[in-house]
């Protein structure tokens, strides 16, 4: 009976799903929150005081010394619904940023993000009448690509107690789409292959406050207000959207000794997407909220060591059979400044758990290895 | 600081596994996708095209012309198929070396003369015994007449002949000839061409390569009773008709068709026997089928007719190819000769059988794709995988058939393409 339940809510649910293999890849892809390692070790809580990330323009004014950024994050993920399992592991290179500084108060900084990774390969067999025969017929459908937002941005620090910052974002990438139905017999059937690029382009604009009142606690507000997204197909335009808003706050605690304690609210409409659809696949406004410590640890080979530990909830853009799918993570990392502090070594890891109310469960865990490099 | 370094040098290590081991990506979730991965895909469409799409169905000869086949058949199938195997030898030797003295010298003598045959066993018919006689078969007509090589298996042609037993049948065969007819052909200078002819108290059947084959029967003899001396061997070679060496090169070894098994009425549709035929068949498939959809399957629905006058019961496998003439090319006996292959299965049917069989051909529709109907005729052949070799004849009803379901039909099915856009 449980059997025959369960073999119905699969039923019920595949019938309405989308070919994406996992909960956190429906609609356009994944967010990877544009964050640094060392932001994502904080739960996202210092985003918008961190340089590196690409959050809040206001951040690069504290950059200090020109910096280069890079960062390697793959996601070694695992999806269960029902008795069936799928492990994946994802290489994503979400994060790349140059910041310079110009003069004391001054800050131009260029860099490029994962917007929505949407890399994944789903194979189902399905039976289908050819001709007279009942034939097994297996649909391969792999998309390989994301959609980048590359931000050019300005920051401005008057004194320490205040910095503004206006960022000019080209969100822009594409989709390589590969799909095969393959047939089981060559010398009847004919397998076939169709392969597409949907192109992406699109423009918004940001603005950050960062605020010193003291030095002890320190005051964060960042927005990103969306222009048009546009897709292609090849020549043809196959629909737009509104990129979404987003707007964040966040507070940082410098307070005790060695630690600096942050949190950070941030509420994405994700919904504006939805227009972009073919399927129509909702998307969900959500929050992003995080909170996280970063605190002095030991000294290792004369090196100062920072521990990070953090945690984060948000909701993810794309639903899964018109439900929100929600993400809650864990995450700790470290920091370790290398060759005399003119480079520095930022690892993270998180334990993602997505979850939706259907009988699917995601769970990821995200490495984050990130390398800045003052020249 | 020792633990410390070790700590340190442990997780630059641990780092440096994890990101090395994970750059190479596994993004497939198969795993989940009977909950997380409904069909992109359509529903095939099959749609079964009627009689009407066969704008021309018809049999034409399969070959070139005389000899180009690849093996030369021998057969005295009673009132069913009598086939002759003329070998031309339009050049012999007059001159040989012996060991003994390392000199030319004219021939003389003749001794051991035979004729090597490469017998295809397999296709052996009858239990024997088999007499070969053998004629000569020289004449001054035309070189493409059967009629005037055949009437000279007569006894005053007569060279010799060879009673072979069924086990005496193995994959090289020595098939001695008169020592005198082969002597006296050398001494007056003139070619020696050779007609051979099957006899047994049984059905039978024998199959010869063939120079197409590249195992052309081959004259061997001794000019001197030294056997320290190799014998000679003399390669078949035709010198008519001049002027044209290709079709010299084919009359070096052919088969001549004394009596043929009874040709398919007109109505219907014939593939193989001998001389081999060809159905040639050119549909007129709506545009919006080849240009618009994928097809994935494509079946000729054809229905056989019984055909019991030589072996029924024996598997003849027909291979669909696809013509490449195009529209200029009207004829469509030319327009079969050029063919390209679309598959490598083949249908397998048996002569004595009868009613629906289908001709798998959806390759073709993904070639047509390509090109339009004016460059590229909606056209195949059907031709047996043995052409030539056999004189086994599959027939089907034609388009010509007085009822509908009997001729021949196109299945199809397809899909239609999916749109790659934002789920």
């Amino acid at each position: 009976m449980r059997k025959l339940f369960v073999a119905i809510a699969v039923a019920l649910i595949s019938s309405r799903g989308q070919a994406q293999g996992a909960l956190s890849l429906q609609g356009l892809g994944y967010p990877t929150g544009e964050l640094s390692a060392r932001a994502e070790g904080t739960g996202g809580g210092l985003a918008d005081f961190d340089a590196l990330s690409l959050v809040s323009p206001a951040s690069i004014a504290g950059v200090g010394s020109p910096a280069l950024f890079f960062q390697y994050s793959p996601e070694f993920r695992r999806v269960t619904a029902g008795s069936n399992t799928a492990k994946t592991t994802t290489a994503r290179f979400p994060l790349v940023v140059g910041v310079l500084p110009m003069g004391q108060q001054w800050a131009l900084g260029l860099s490029s993000s994962t917007f929505l990774d949407r890399s994944s390969e789903t194979s189902l067999v399905r039976t289908l009448l050819v001709g007279p025969d009942l034939v097994d017929v297996t649909e391969r459908n792999k998309v390989l690509g994301a959609i980048n937002d590359v931000r050019l941005a300005l920051a401005w620090a008057p004194s320490p107690v205040f910095r503004i910052g206006v960022g000019g974002h080209v969100f822009t990438g594409s989709n390589r789409i590969t799909f095969s139905q393959l047939f089981p017999d060559s010398s009847k059937y004919v397998s076939t292959t169709q392969t597409g690029r949907l192109s992406f382009a699109g423009f918004a604009g940001s603005l950050g406050l960062e605020y010193r009142p003291s030095s002890v606690i320190g005051f964060a507000l960042s927005g990103r207000k969306g222009g048009d997204l546009r897709a292609q197909s090849g020549d043809t335009a196959i629909g737009s959207a509104r990129l979404p808003d987003h707007y964040a706050a966040s507070v940082v605690y410098d307070g005790i000794t060695g630690a600096t304690i942050s949190a950070r609210v941030a509420h994405d409409a994700w919904s504006s997407l939805s227009t972009l659809s073919s399927s129509g696949t909702k998307a969900f406004d959500g929050w992003d909220t995080g909170v996280g410590a970063e605190v002095t640890g030991p000294r290792l080979i004369n090196r100062i060591i920072v521990v990070r530990a953090g945690a984060r909830i948000r909701t993810l853009p794309f639903g899964f059979n018109g439900e929100k799918v929600s993400e809650k993570s864990f995450v700790a990392g470290l920091g370790i400044p290398l060759t005399r502090d003119r480079a520095s070594f930022d690892f993270a890891v998180q334990r993602a758990n997505r979850t939706t109310s259907a009988a699917v469960k995601e769970t990821g865990y995200i490495l984050s290895f990130g390398l800045r490099v003052s020249p | 600081m020792r633990l410390s370094s070790f700590l340190l040098r442990s997780f630059a290590t641990a780092a440096l596994f994890i990101a090395v081991s994970s750059c190479s990506e596994n993004l497939d979730s198969s795993g989940v996708c009977a909950v997380l991965c409904p069909p992109i895909g359509g529903d095939v469409q099959n749609l079964t095209l009627d009689a009407t799409t066969v704008e021309l169905d018809t049999t034409v000869n399969a070959l070139s012309g005389l000899g180009t086949e690849p093996s030369l058949l021998l057969a005295s199938r009673g009132d069913t198929l009598d086939t002759r195997v003329i070998i031309r030898f339009d050049s012999l030797p007059t001159t040989f070396v012996p060991v003994s003295t390392g000199t030319s010298e004219s021939i003389t003598s003749v001794d051991s003369a035979y004729i090597q045959l490469r017998v295809d066993t397999l296709s052996i018919k009858g239990g024997g015994p088999y007499t070969i006689e053998a004629y000569d078969v020289d004449t001054t007509a035309n070189d493409t007449s059967s009629a005037a090589v055949l009437a000279l298996f007569r006894p005053d042609r007569f060279i010799s002949s060879q009673l072979l037993a069924r086990e005496d049948l193995k994959d090289t065969v020595r098939y001695y000839i008169s020592n005198a007819a082969v002597l006296a052909k050398i001494q007056s200078g003139v070619r020696f061409r050779v007609g051979l002819r099957l006899t047994s108290p049984l059905s039978s059947q024998i199959r010869i390569a063939s120079a197409e084959r590249g195992f052309p029967p081959i004259l061997f003899f001794r000019a001197t009773p030294d056997t320290t001396t190799h014998p000679l061997q003399v390669i078949p070679l035709s010198k008519t008709p001049t002027g044209d060496p290709i079709v010299a090169g084919h009359l070096t070894d052919y088969t001549v068709i004394a009596k043929g098994p009874p040709e398919a009425p007109p109505t219907l549709l014939a593939v193989g026997g001998l001389p081999p035929r060809r159905v040639y068949i050119r549909f007129d498939i709506p545009a919006s089928i080849v240009d618009s959809t994928t097809v994935v399957r494509a079946t000729l629905l054809l229905n056989q007719i019984s055909n019991p006058a030589l072996d029924p019961t024996e598997t003849v496998f027909i291979l669909p190819q696809l013509v490449l003439a195009g529209k200029v090319v009207s004829d469509p006996a030319k327009a079969a000769q050029i063919v390209a292959d679309i598959s490598s299965d083949t249908l397998k049917v048996r002569p004595g059988d009868e009613g629906p069989t289908s001709v798998e051909m959806a390759r073709a529709f993904a070639i047509w794709r390509t090109q339009k109907p004016d460059t590229l005729p909606r056209a195949i052949i059907l031709k047996t995988l043995d052409e030539g070799d056999s004189p086994l004849e599959i027939r089907f009803s034609s388009s010509d058939d007085v009822i509908a379901a009997l001729r021949p039909r196109l299945r199809i099915s397809y899909t239609s393409r999916v749109p790659l856009r934002v789920p």
